[in-house]
């Protein structure tokens, strides 16, 4: 659920990835991960103009793993995913430059990921960043930081501190036994 | 796959892979109804040889090649697909557009391809050349998409070929513009190795000619071979 992406200083113990991805992964990497519900909050912006080069789709990707340091690649299972491209003409009138926007999302929902691509071609737009990083990734920050804070509570309420009481010296036990007899 | 952050860009294409999406055309309006349209009008063709099949245009496409063939391309293959473009094919928009839309593997050996897409103006490779399968799995040959200038099927025509075999009742004439003079040669060469041997589509921009390899041509005149 949380990746090295959202670890972008070392306060919380997790050191981040020696190179870090580009800011459009990172991007990407947080809108695939909000709720629905913040992805189609009031944030998009009126008179866009754009159209799909793929419609979204649901399909099966193999996702693969590694054991171990050293270990080879294996296909851990197959998840459920969600795509979709589209292409947004830019702003300016007159233009014919455009951007790409992609959508990869786990689940089924096409509206999830629609969103995700639209908020991927507005954030590669240097007029919309501002917008969208203000009215959508920091909502959507905020909201995987809390869900981060509630797991972590819930985890540390079940914690156990063991400690372990000094046994007593074997001989004195004898000493005791004696006594008794 | 082996990189899951190459789904589908290619080595060496990644690069520039952001710039060309921006001017990609969509592919099947409606994926489902489209490519079943291209897939029966395919399947016409090839059980009716030298017949001119018609091809509606469902999709957006490209500017390089044929419609109708681009069309086929987009309905014909998938990830599992190795794909053999002619070089103003492979130079332009068309394969951005077919790894894009059916995340089919380009290759540059003939014999290495399921399919191949031979452009209008570029030299068509012999057919000696692509893959013919073997007696146990004649299936695997490749499958060659060529766009033609024109062709036509008059009864009357004097130049041009006869085809006969099977799913043509009679005797089929065809003539077509744009194959290499020893066409013929080369196709009753393919024809002659069956079960082996590379399966044809002819193409023009709004239609599609099947050319199976149990197919027989000669030429309906013998002084104008292969026109």
């Amino acid at each position: 659920m949380f990746q090295s992406f959202d670890t972008t200083n070392k306060s919380d113990g997790i050191a981040p990835p020696a190179a870090l991805p580009t800011a459009r992964a990172q991007w990407l990497a947080l809108l695939a991960r909000a709720p629905l519900a913040l992805l189609s909050a009031d944030w998009l912006p009126q008179g866009l103009q754009w159209r799909w080069l793929r419609a979204p789709e649901t399909g099966l990707m193999m996702v693969q793993g590694r054991v171990g340091g050293s270990g080879e690649r294996f296909n851990t299972g197959e998840l459920t995913l969600t795509r979709c491209t589209l292409r947004m003409a830019h702003a300016q009138a007159g233009s014919d430059t455009a951007t790409v926007g992609v959508g990869y999302v786990l689940g089924r929902s096409h509206a999830k990921a629609r969103q995700v691509a639209l908020a991927d071609a507005l954030l590669q737009q240097s007029e919309y960043q501002e917008q969208i990083e203000r009215d959508l990734l920091q909502p959507i920050r905020a909201h995987l930081n809390a869900e981060r804070v509630m797991a972590q509570q819930r985890a540390d309420s079940t914690k156990v501190d063991f400690f372990t009481v000094a046994r007593e010296s074997d001989a004195g036990e004898f000493e005791e036994q004696e006594d008794m007899a | 796959m082996t990189q899951p952050n190459t789904l589908h860009a290619m080595p060496g294409m990644a690069a520039q892979a952001a710039t060309d999406l921006s001017h990609m055309a969509a592919g099947f309006a409606d994926p489902v109804q489209g490519s079943q349209q291209i897939f029966r009008a395919g399947l016409q063709a090839m059980s009716h040889p030298g017949r001119i099949v018609p091809v509606p245009v469902c999709a957006d496409l490209p500017t390089h090649g044929h419609a109708a063939s681009a069309q086929l391309m987009l309905a014909l293959l998938d990830a599992d697909c190795r794909l053999w473009l002619s070089p103003s094919l492979r130079a332009s928009e068309v394969a951005t557009w077919l790894r894009f839309h059916t995340g089919c593997q380009l290759v540059d050996t003939l014999a290495l391809a399921h399919f191949a897409w031979v452009g209008g103006g570029d030299a068509m490779p012999r057919l000696a050349d692509f893959q013919h399968g073997s007696d146990e799995d004649p299936h695997t040959s490749t499958s060659c998409v060529i766009d033609l200038a024109a062709a036509h099927s008059a009864a009357q025509d004097v130049g041009g070929w006869r085809l006969q075999g099977p799913g043509i009742a009679d005797v089929c004439q065809l003539s077509v513009s744009g194959l290499p003079a020893d066409f013929e040669a080369q196709w009753n060469d393919n024809q002659a190795q069956f079960p082996r041997g590379v399966d044809l589509w002819l193409a023009l921009p709004d239609s599609l000619i099947g050319l199976p390899r149990t197919t027989r041509m000669h030429a309906a005149d013998a002084a104008s071979k292969g026109v």
